[in-house]
């Protein structure tokens, strides 16, 4: 790629004209190369602490059954929202991508509403959970001692998730002030920023596919 | 500046891979909801499928059964946010062997998984 190249594609980024054609990346901008390497690294993270988790579990002998003690049918609901929320997401995207400044305050806005209902149930889960005396430093269930790592491990890992949800809700609502101003709906590419919260939004989502599994069903 | 062309949009599922297979995503405007809303609702399903599966094999027994299930299911449901709602089946390559950087990880995991499995006794 030439400077000249470069220049254009760093121009294009910031404006509303359309990315110069990458020989590996195609038509992707360079804000889109960015997010997908932070996802990818923030997936490491994510990574790292289900290993952990699995290690620790799988090596204890007295690991209580996590569908005893968590709340499958509330999850799985928490599961189904965001889940809807990635639907709300990419009809966002579609209509800024379509110059349609109400569809795409609409869906922005529901989006938020979902991340705030999971939120909501995370809250209402933790003030339960801790109530019956599972922990971040120890377990008890029923009044009897449990591993205490089960209670650490969950914060850790639900907790490092829910931060995300929080961090997600907070973009999205950036995007939506800006969105309101129809920074995002005239056309090109300057529908970029809500596909690019919309790829950490789905990463979100798609992470927690994978913690609903580990953490709660298995 | 190009004014998007708003008269191509069509309403056919996953009709739009040959136009997509360049990561020519920015320009091309066909519209995707219809896929969208299907892979929601095979997600919806999958999710209710995955409640089940826990009780179908509680018996300590099946237990690995009950396992290699729910990470199947996981593994689609995720590959599906992937590939749809992130747009990775449209993306070129080199972005998609970025989105699977993490996935090593999961070979590690089963590395080490496989090191438990076949150690020998008392090692």
């Amino acid at each position: 790629m030439t400077t000249a190249d470069l220049a254009h594609a760093a121009h294009a980024d910031h404006g509303h004209d359309e990315p110069a054609e990458d020989p590996h990346f195609g038509k992707a901008t360079g804000g889109k190369i960015a997010m997908w390497m932070f996802i990818a690294q923030d997936g490491m993270s994510f990574g790292g602490l289900l290993l952990a988790y699995g290690l620790l579990r799988f090596s204890s002998v007295d690991w209580p059954q996590p569908s005893d003690i968590l709340g499958i049918p509330l999850t799985a609901f928490a599961t189904f929202v965001l889940i809807c929320s990635s639907l709300t997401m990419v009809m966002a995207v579609e209509g800024a991508k379509n110059r349609d400044q109400g569809a795409l305050t609409k869906w922005l806005g529901l989006t938020i509403f979902g991340g705030l209902i999971f939120l909501g149930i995370q809250v209402y889960e933790y003030s339960a959970l801790v109530h019956e005396g599972i922990t971040f430093a120890t377990s008890t269930w029923e009044g009897v001692p449990i591993n205490d790592r089960f209670g650490s491990t969950f914060y850790a890992v639900t907790g490092f998730h829910g931060m995300h949800v929080f961090s997600g809700v907070v973009y999205l609502i950036c995007i939506l002030l800006k969105a309101m101003r129809g920074e995002y709906t005239q056309g090109g590419n300057s529908y970029s920023p809500v596909e690019l919260v919309g790829l950490f939004w789905h990463f979100v989502d798609l992470v927690w596919i994978l913690v609903f599994t580990f953490i709660y069903l298995l | 500046m190009n004014e998007p062309d708003l008269t191509t949009h069509r309403a056919i599922p996953m009709a739009s891979d040959a136009a997509h297979a360049a990561g020519n995503d920015v320009d091309d405007h066909t519209s995707h909801v219809p896929t969208y809303v299907t892979i929601f609702l095979v997600l919806g399903f999958l999710t209710i499928l995955e409640i089940f599966v826990p009780d179908i094999y509680s018996a300590e027994w099946n237990k690995t059964t009950k396992m290699l299930l729910l990470c199947l299911l996981a593994v689609v449901k995720a590959t599906l946010v992937g590939l749809y709602f992130m747009h990775l089946k449209w993306e070129r390559p080199w972005l998609k062997w970025i989105a699977l950087m993490p996935a090593y990880m999961a070979v590690f995991t089963i590395l080490l998984m496989l090191e438990t499995v076949f150690r020998a006794p008392g090692a």
